[in-house]
C-alpha cells in the first residue's frame, strides 16, 4: 500500500521521457543502423540512474524543488542562467512535441490535419492542466503508454535474430559517420534531459515524502528508467528487424519518414501500422506537451519566489500564467508553420538539452554533497566517482556534438 | 538606500589603503525591532576571516575603509544569536506577515541609525533581483524611457518571519513568535508552501491548541500525516488530543498502521477510544464523517439541570449547536437548541418541550444523503444513529460540505503534480 503511494514520480518521469523526440529518435536509430545503437541504451540508463536518483534523494530529504535548492545555494546570477537555459530548452522541446502532434495527425487524417490538430491540442493542454486536473491527465496518458507494448509484440513477431540483438546490446558498435554521430547524440539528448531532473524533484517534493521512504523512491526511480529503456529497446529492435532489415532508406528530412518508420509495427498491426504508430506518437507528444510547460513554469516561479499554483487567477499569479501560456503558444505557433523545418525543430531541443546537462550536473553534484542541505544523506564518495564518470561522458558527447556543428567535415572521414 | 548587495564583494582596505580582502557576508545580532550589524566576514589571501563592524570607518562605491591597519585586526566576537545575512537569509524563503504568504528574499535593506547599521527591510521585488545581477540601472533607464517608475518592493523586517529552520532555531528564541499570532487558516496556507523541515519548525513554535487548529485547516491527509510523522510521538499525540476526534480518525487512517497505533496508545484513554470508534467506520459513510463530540442529556432532566450539565461538560463551540435528548440507553428521543433551553422555565422537564421528530441519518448513509438532509432541513449538524436508533455521533455541515463539494470550491490549494 505504501509502496503504491510512493511509486509515481520516477515512473511518470520515465514515461513522459518517451516523448515525440524519443519515439522518433529510437525509431530512426533502428531504421538507419539496425541494432548498432542498442548498447547506447545501457549507457544512457546508467547516466539516468546517476542523475535521477540524485534528484529523487534531494527531493525526499529536503522537500524542496531543484530550482529552490539552486537558488538558495548558488544565488541569483547562476539561477538566472539555469532558468534561461531551462526555458529555451523546454520551449524548444515543446515545439517538438507539437510537431509530433502535427505528424501524428497527418498520418491519421491527411496533410491538412495539422492546422486543426495543433490548435485543439494547445487549447486542450492549456485548459485541462490548468482548469482540470493534472492527476487525471497523468493517469489517462500513463494508461495509454500501454500502446508501446505494441512494439514489444511487433518486435517478437518480426522474428529478429536474438543472438544479434543481445550481441549489440552488450558490445558497443561505433561508426565514425555524420549520420551515426547525429543519431548517437540525438538519443543521448532525448533520453537524458534537464527537465526530467526538475520535474522528478518537484514531483517528489510535492508528495512530502519522508527520508524513511527513500528505499521506495529508489525502486520507483529505477522502475521508471527500466520502463523507459525497455520501450526504447523494443522500438529499436522492431524497426531494426523490419525497416532496416528490408533495406528501406529513411531520410529524417524527408516528410515520408514517419510512415516509413511506422512499418516497424506492421508485424503486429498489418495495414493499420501507420495508425498505431500515430496513436503512440500522439500520446507521447500530448503527455510531454502537458508536462513540459507546467514543470518549467513551476521551476522558474519557484526560483524567484513568485506566486504559483494551477488554481490561481491571472491577478494572483500573473508571471506563472504568462510563462505557462507563452510556452504553449510558442510550441503550437512554431509547429503550425507549414514550411517549418521539422528536422531542425526536433533536433534543436537535443542541442540545447545536451549543452545544458554538463552545466547542470555539476550543480547537482555540489548540492547533493552539501552536508548542510543533505545531512547524512549526502553523496557517498563512491557515488561521486560514479556521477563524475557520467559527467565526463556527457561532456565529451556534448563537445563532440558542438564540434560536429562547427566543423561539419570532422566526422565524415574525408 | 543601502542594500546588502552593495556590500557583498566590496573591497576592504585598511587605514594605510592596503587591500585586506573582499566582503563575503555581514553578521547581525538579533535585536528588537531591528537586527544590528556587528561583523563582517571577508575573504582575502585565500582565507576567510571575520572582523568587527566597529572598525569600519566608511564605505562607498564598493569599497569599505577601516579605521585601523591590517596587523591590528581582531576577529569579531561571536554570539549565539547571530545570523549570517548572505548565507542564512538571502535567497531563502520568508513569511510576509502582512501579505500572509511565503516570499523569497532578493536583497536586504540596511539603514544607518546613529552610528549603527541596522537590518530594516527585505526586498522581494524584481528590482532586487536586477540589482543582484547588476542590471538595476538598465532596468531603471528602460522604465524611464517608458515613462514609468520602477518601484521597490520592500517589506519591513518587523513584518517578516524567517522560515529557514536553522535561522528560527530555538537557540535564537525568536522562533515564529509573529507567525504564531496569525489565524490557523493563514498559518495553514503558509505551511503549505514550505518544505517539510521548515513546516515542522513552524509547528514547534505553536502551542498544542493552535497546532491542532492549523493541522485541521491543512486538511490534506497526506500532508497532515507527513507533518505528524516528523514530530516526536509525545508532541504528536498532544496535538491529536486537541483536535476533533473525526479529524484525528481521518488522519490516522492515512498513516502507516504501526505509527497510528503508537499515537493512539500515547493519547489520553477516552480521546483514543473516541477515535478508535470512528476508525471502525468506512470513510465514505456518515459514520466516517461524524465526530463523537456532541452534547446529549437525559430526557428526565429539567431545563435547569440540563444547563448545569452543559456547564459540567464544557462542550466545544462547534458541538453545541444542538443539545440531543436521549434515554438511559442512548436512544435518540429529541433535540433542543440552546435557545430553547435558556428561554424555558427552569423547572420544566425537557421531554415536555423538546422537538420530538428529530431528523437523523444512519451510520451507513452516504455523504450525499447526509448533505441533502442537512441542506433540506437547514441543519448545522445532523445526528448519526445506529440501527436501534442509538446516537453515535454528529456530522457537522462543514465536514459534509467539504466531502461533497469539488476541491476548488473548498478554497484549498490543489497539488500541481
Amino acid at each position: 500500500m505504501l509502496l503504491f503511494a510512493v511509486i509515481g514520480p520516477g515512473i511518470i518521469t520515465g514515461n513522459v521521457d518517451n516523448d515525440a523526440t524519443g519515439i522518433t529518435g529510437y525509431a530512426l536509430a533502428g531504421s538507419q543502423f539496425g541494432y548498432d545503437l542498442l548498447w547506447l541504451l545501457v549507457v544512457t540508463a546508467i547516466c539516468l540512474v546517476a542523475i535521477q536518483s540524485m534528484v529523487a534523494r534531494m527531493g525526499t530529504v529536503t522537500g524542496k524543488g531543484l530550482s529552490d535548492l539552486i537558488r538558495e545555494r548558488f544565488g541569483v546570477a547562476p539561477t538566472l542562467w539555469v532558468m534561461i537555459f531551462l526555458f529555451f530548452a523546454n520551449a524548444a522541446t515543446t515545439v517538438a512535441e507539437f510537431a509530433g502532434i502535427a505528424g501524428a495527425s497527418q498520418l491519421l487524417f491527411g496533410n491538412a490535419a495539422r492546422f486543426v490538430a495543433i490548435p485543439i491540442a494547445a487549447v486542450l493542454v492549456w485548459f485541462v492542466v490548468l482548469r482540470g486536473s493534472f492527476r487525471v491527465v497523468e493517469r489517462v496518458l500513463l494508461l495509454l503508454t500501454l500502446v508501446y507494448l505494441g512494439y514489444i509484440v511487433s518486435a517478437v513477431l518480426a522474428h529478429p535474430k536474438w543472438g544479434d540483438v543481445i550481441h549489440h546490446t552488450v558490445v558497443p558498435t561505433f561508426h565514425f559517420t555524420p549520420a551515426y554521430i547525429l543519431i548517437f547524440i540525438t538519443i543521448v539528448g532525448t533520453t537524458i534531459t534537464p527537465w526530467m531532473a526538475f520535474f522528478q524533484q518537484s514531483n517528489v517534493a510535492d508528495k512530502g515524502l519522508h527520508p524513511d521512504d527513500l528505499k521506495y523512491e529508489r525502486i520507483d526511480t529505477a522502475a521508471g528508467i527500466v520502463m523507459l529503456n525497455v520501450v526504447a529497446f523494443f522500438i529499436i529492435v522492431a524497426t531494426g528487424a523490419t525497416v532496416f532489415a528490408a533495406h528501406v532508406h529513411v531520410d529524417p528530412s524527408d516528410p515520408s519518414a514517419f510512415s516509413k518508420i511506422a512499418l516497424a509495427l506492421k508485424p503486429l498491426a498489418g495495414q493499420y501500422a501507420e495508425q498505431l504508430f500515430a496513436i503512440g506518437l500522439l500520446n507521447a507528444s500530448l503527455m510531454a506537451a502537458s508536462v513540459l510547460p507546467l514543470s518549467t513554469t513551476y521551476a522558474i516561479t519557484e526560483a524567484f519566489g513568485l506566486e504559483r499554483g494551477i488554481d490561481k487567477s491571472f491577478g494572483e499569479a500573473p508571471v506563472f500564467l504568462t510563462i505557462y501560456t507563452t510556452m504553449i503558444v510558442i510550441g503550437a505557433g512554431i509547429a503550425m508553420f507549414p514550411s517549418a523545418p521539422l528536422v531542425l525543430i526536433t533536433n534543436l531541443p537535443n542541442v540545447i538539452n545536451g549543452m545544458m546537462l554538463p552545466l547542470l550536473l555539476p550543480l547537482l553534484i555540489v548540492l547533493a554533497n552539501d552536508k548542510r542541505i543533505m545531512g547524512r544523506y549526502a553523496n557517498s564518495p563512491l557515488f561521486n566517482v560514479f556521477s563524475g564518470v557520467v559527467l565526463v561522458f556527457l561532456t565529451v558527447v556534448t563537445l563532440a556534438f558542438l564540434a560536429s556543428i562547427f566543423f561539419p567535415g570532422l566526422f565524415s572521414g574525408h | 538606500m543601502i542594500f546588502l548587495s552593495d556590500f557583498i564583494s566590496a573591497e576592504v582596505v585598511d587605514v594605510r589603503q592596503h587591500r585586506v580582502g573582499r566582503v563575503r557576508d555581514l553578521v547581525v545580532v538579533m535585536a528588537e525591532p531591528f537586527p544590528r550589524v556587528t561583523g563582517i566576514i571577508l575573504k582575502g589571501n585565500r582565507k576567510v576571516r571575520s572582523l568587527d563592524w566597529s572598525v569600519v570607518r566608511s564605505w562607498d562605491n564598493k569599497e569599505l575603509s577601516l579605521k585601523v591597519d591590517e596587523a591590528s585586526l581582531q576577529p569579531h566576537t561571536r554570539t549565539d544569536s547571530e545570523l549570517w545575512l548572505s548565507r542564512q537569509i538571502l535567497d531563502k524563503q520568508i513569511v510576509d506577515m502582512d501579505g500572509r504568504r511565503v516570499v523569497r528574499v532578493n536583497d536586504l535593506q540596511l539603514s544607518q541609525v546613529e552610528g549603527t547599521m541596522l537590518l530594516v527591510g527585505v526586498d522581494i521585488g524584481a528590482r532586487g533581483l536586477a540589482r543582484r545581477v547588476g542590471l538595476e540601472g538598465v532596468g531603471r533607464r528602460l522604465a524611464a524611457v517608458l515613462g514609468r517608475d520602477w518601484p521597490q518592493k520592500l517589506i519591513s523586517w518587523e513584518a517578516v518571519d524567517p522560515v529557514k529552520s536553522d535561522v528560527s532555531s530555538v537557540k535564537l528564541r525568536i522562533a515564529h513568535t509573529k507567525l504564531a499570532k496569525l489565524h490557523p487558516a493563514d498559518i495553514a496556507d503558509i505551511v503549505n508552501e514550505l518544505s517539510p523541515e521548515d513546516r515542522n519548525a513552524v509547528f514547534a513554535a505553536l502551542d498544542d491548541e493552535k497546532a491542532a487548529d492549523t493541522l485541521e485547516e491543512i486538511d490534506e491527509p497526506q500532508m497532515q500525516a507527513s507533518i505528524l510523522e516528523r514530530l516526536d510521538v509525545e508532541r504528536a499525540s498532544d496535538i491529536l488530543e486537541a483536535m476533533a476526534p473525526d479529524e484525528v480518525a481521518d488522519l490516522l487512517a492515512d498513516m502507516p498502521r504501526e505509527r497510528a497505533q503508537l499515537l493512539l496508545q500515547k493519547m489520553e484513554e477516552d480521546e483514543a477510544e473516541n477515535v478508535e470508534e470512528l476508525l471502525a467506520y468506512r470513510e465514505d459513510t456518515a459514520g466516517g464523517l461524524m465526530t463523537t463530540e456532541y452534547v446529549a442529556v437525559l430526557h428526565t432532566l429539567t431545563a435547569a439541570e440540563a444547563i448545569d450539565r452543559l456547564r459540567q461538560l464544557e462542550p466545544d463551540a462547534e458541538s453545541v449547536y444542538y443539545v440531543y435528548v436521549v434515554d438511559g440507553e442512548e436512544h435518540l428521543l429529541g433535540v433542543l437548541s440552546l435557545r430553547d433551553l435558556i428561554v424555558a422555565k427552569p423547572e420544566t422537564k425537557i421531554r415536555d418541550f423538546m422537538i420530538k421528530n428529530v431528523i437523523s441519518v444512519r451510520v451507513d448513509a452516504g455523504p450525499r444523503e447526509v448533505a441533502e438532509v442537512t441542506s433540506k432541513y437547514n441543519l448545522l449538524a445532523v445526528p448519526v444513529v445506529d440501527q436501534h436508533n442509538r446516537i453515535q455521533g454528529i456530522v457537522t455541515v462543514d465536514d459534509v460540505m467539504e466531502r461533497v463539494m469539488p476541491a476548488r470550491a473548498g478554497g484549498r490549494r490543489r497539488r500541481i503534480f
